[in-house]
C-alpha cells in the first residue's frame, strides 16, 4: 500500500513538473515560434539523406589542382561521359548560365596525381538547355552497365530538375575516398 | 524590231514546251519487304536500307530521344518510344509510343505513356513481346520501371516497378527478362491484358563489381546471349516460370588475355547457324566501350572461334541479318557503315549513312 502511494506521489511530481515547464515555455514563446523551430528541425532532418548529393555544389574543397579542366584528361574526369561544362560557359564545377544542375548524380573515384590521393567525384549533369556539343569526353574508369545506374556513365542524369534535357556535365569533389 | 524578237521567242518557247509532256511530282510508297534489309537509326530518325544493293528505301522520323525501333511485319507496323518537349529542349514533356505504318513510314497512332522513359540509345530499352501485342518500354526516373503498351488496342496498360533491374529481353509469348544489378535475372510474366501476373528471380550468376554482364545482348534461337566485360558468355532462356542460365564460358583463350568485347551494340547472333559475331579489342579493364579492332565469329554450339575478321576502321556496332545468306553490318568508330558477306567475310560495299547510332535487322 505504501509502495503504491509512493509511486502515485512520484507520478504526480512528474506531472507537476511537466505542467510547470510547459506553462513557463508557453509564457515565453509564441505558438508561431514553436512551429518555426519544429519546421526548421524537420527540414534539417529531411536534408540529411540528400547528402552528399546536396553538398556537391555547396562549397569548393581545398583539393590541390593540376591539369586543364577543358580537356578529357583532367584528373577529375576519370569516369565522366558527356560534354564538359568547362567548354560551354561553365567550369569543371559550375553549370553554364541558365542551366540547372541535377541534384542526382553518378559517382566515380579518381586519382589526383598531385597529392597521390583518391577522391570521390560527383558527376552532375547541367540540364534544361540544348546539348552543348563541345568537348565530348567518354572515360569509363569504374563504369558499370546501365542496370547499375549509380555507377553508369551512360545514363543522362537530368532528374529532379524542372527541364530534363541534357546540356553538359561537371565534376565536383565530394571528399577523399576511403579506398 | 524588239517586239518582233520578243514574239519570235514566245513562239519558239511555246513550241519547245509542247514537244514533251510536263513531269508531275509524286510520292513513293514502300516496296514489298525484301531479304537482308536493315535499319540504321540516327539521332532523329531511322533509315531503311537493303544490304544487298545498298539502296535506301525511306525514313521514319523519330524523336531524338528514342531508344530503338521495334518493327512488326505481320501487321505492317513499327513501334517507337519517343519523348518530346513542347518547346524543343524545355516546356512540357510528353512521352509516347508512336505507331508507324509500313507503306508510308508515317505516324498513324500514338499512345501517351508516363514521362519516365529512359532516353538512352540502348536497343533493349524497348521490346515487343512474343505475342506482338504488348510493347515494353524501360523507364528510369531514376528508379527503374517498365511501361506496358497494348499496340493493337493502342492503349497504355500498366507501369511495372522493377527496382534495380533494366534491359528488356522478351521471352515466350508474353514475358520478359531483366538484368539486375545484384547479379540476377528477373522474369516478369504478364497476363493476357498486359498486367503483371508473376515475377521470378534467378540465382546470382555474375558479379557487377568483378565482371559485369554488358547491358547489350543478342537474341538466340531460344532466348538471349549475355556476355561479360571479360568475355564470358551466358545463354539464358525460360521454361514457363523457370529461368535457365547456362554455365559461363569464355570466348577469350588463356593465351589471348587482354582481348575484350566492347563497343556499343557490338554483338549479334545468326540464329539458324548459331554463329555469334562480336567486336573485340585489346585493352585493360574498363575499356568496355572501346571499339573492336576485330570481329570474332564464334560457333556457339561447339564453343569455338571460327574466324577473326580484322578491321581497318574499328567497330562500334555489329549486326547480322537472319537470312540464309546473311550480311554482316558493321558500324565503324569513324561513322562508316560497312557490309560484309557474313559467311565468307568478303567486304561487299560501304553505305553512306551520316550520324548512324544503332543498327537493327529488319
Amino acid at each position: 500500500m505504501n509502495a503504491n502511494r509512493i509511486m502515485d506521489r512520484g507520478w504526480y511530481w512528474v506531472d507537476q513538473q511537466a505542467r510547470r515547464s510547459t506553462l513557463a515555455l508557453a509564457r515565453r514563446l509564441s505558438r508561431r515560434n514553436f512551429l518555426s523551430r519544429l519546421g526548421l528541425l524537420l527540414t534539417g532532418a529531411a536534408a540529411l539523406p540528400l547528402l552528399p548529393v546536396a553538398r556537391a555544389f555547396a562549397q569548393e574543397t581545398s583539393v590541390r589542382e593540376v591539369g586543364d579542366p577543358q580537356t578529357c584528361e583532367y584528373w577529375r574526369y576519370c569516369a565522366l561521359s558527356g560534354q564538359l561544362c568547362s567548354c560551354c560557359g561553365g567550369t569543371h564545377r559550375t553549370c553554364p548560365p541558365g542551366s540547372e544542375p541535377s541534384p542526382i548524380t553518378w559517382v566515380g573515384t579518381c586519382h589526383n596525381p598531385l597529392d597521390n590521393r583518391e577522391y570521390l567525384i560527383s558527376y552532375n549533369d547541367c540540364c534544361g538547355k540544348a546539348a552543348c556539343g563541345r568537348c565530348g569526353c567518354h572515360n569509363t574508369e569504374g563504369d558499370k552497365p546501365v542496370y547499375f545506374n549509380s555507377n553508369s556513365s551512360t545514363v543522362l542524369w537530368c532528374f529532379g530538375v524542372e527541364h530534363t534535357s541534357y546540356h553538359c556535365t561537371v565534376a565536383v569533389v565530394l571528399g577523399e575516398s576511403s579506398q | 524590231m524588239r517586239l518582233i524578237i520578243f514574239l519570235a521567242s514566245l513562239i519558239f518557247l511555246s513550241g519547245a514546251l509542247a514537244q514533251i509532256p510536263a513531269e508531275e511530282i509524286s510520292v513513293e510508297t514502300m516496296p514489298d519487304h525484301g531479304p537482308n534489309w536493315f535499319i540504321i537509326k540516327s539521332g532523329n530518325g531511322a533509315r531503311i536500307f537493303d544490304a544487298e544493293t545498298g539502296e535506301m528505301y525511306g525514313t521514319l522520323s523519330l524523336s531524338n530521344r528514342t531508344p530503338a525501333v521495334a518493327p512488326y511485319l505481320p501487321r505492317g507496323e513499327f513501334y517507337a518510344a519517343e519523348s518530346y518537349y513542347s518547346r524543343g529542349v524545355h516546356g512540357d514533356r510528353t512521352d509516347i509510343v508512336a505507331v508507324y505504318d509500313y507503306a508510308n513510314l508515317s505516324p498513324v497512332a500514338e499512345v501517351e505513356i508516363p514521362n519516365h522513359m529512359a532516353r538512352l540509345g540502348v536497343r533493349n530499352h524497348l521490346g515487343l513481346l512474343g505475342n506482338g501485342r504488348h510493347l515494353a518500354v524501360l523507364n528510369m526516373n531514376p528508379g527503374y520501371s517498365v511501361s506496358i503498351v497494348d499496340v493493337i488496342d493502342r492503349l497504355f496498360v500498366y507501369e511495372i516497378s522493377t527496382p534495380g533491374c533494366a534491359i528488356i529481353l522478351p521471352v515466350a509469348e508474353n514475358d520478359f527478362l531483366l538484368v539486375c544489378g545484384d547479379g540476377t535475372l528477373q522474369l516478369i510474366q504478364l497476363d493476357i491484358s498486359g498486367f503483371e501476373q508473376n515475377r521470378v528471380r534467378s540465382e546470382v550468376f555474375f558479379s557487377v563489381q568483378d565482371d559485369a554482364v554488358f547491358d547489350r545482348s543478342a537474341r538466340t534461337a531460344d532466348g538471349w546471349l549475355l556476355i561479360t566485360h571479360a568475355g564470358v558468355i551466358f545463354e539464358v532462356s525460360t521454361d514457363d516460370d523457370e529461368i535457365n542460365i547456362s554455365e559461363g564460358w569464355s570466348i577469350v583463350a588463356e593465351d589471348e588475355s587482354g582481348w575484350r568485347p566492347g563497343g556499343f551494340e557490338f554483338l549479334n547472333v545468326h540464329r539458324d547457324s548459331g554463329l555469334l559475331y562480336v567486336a573485340m579489342h585489346e585493352g585493360p579493364v574498363d575499356t568496355h566501350h572501346d571499339p573492336g579492332e576485330e570481329i570474332w565469329v564464334i560457333d556457339l554450339a561447339n564453343q569455338r572461334r571460327v574466324h577473326r575478321l580484322e578491321l581497318e576502321d574499328p567497330a562500334d556496332h555489329v549486326t547480322v541479318t537472319q537470312e540464309s545468306a546473311p550480311k554482316l553490318i558493321v558500324g565503324t568508330d569513324s561513322g562508316g557503315t560497312e557490309i560484309y558477306n557474313a559467311l565468307t567475310f568478303k567486304h561487299e560495299r560501304s553505305i553512306d549513312a551520316p550520324s548512324a547510332s544503332m543498327y537493327e535487322d529488319f
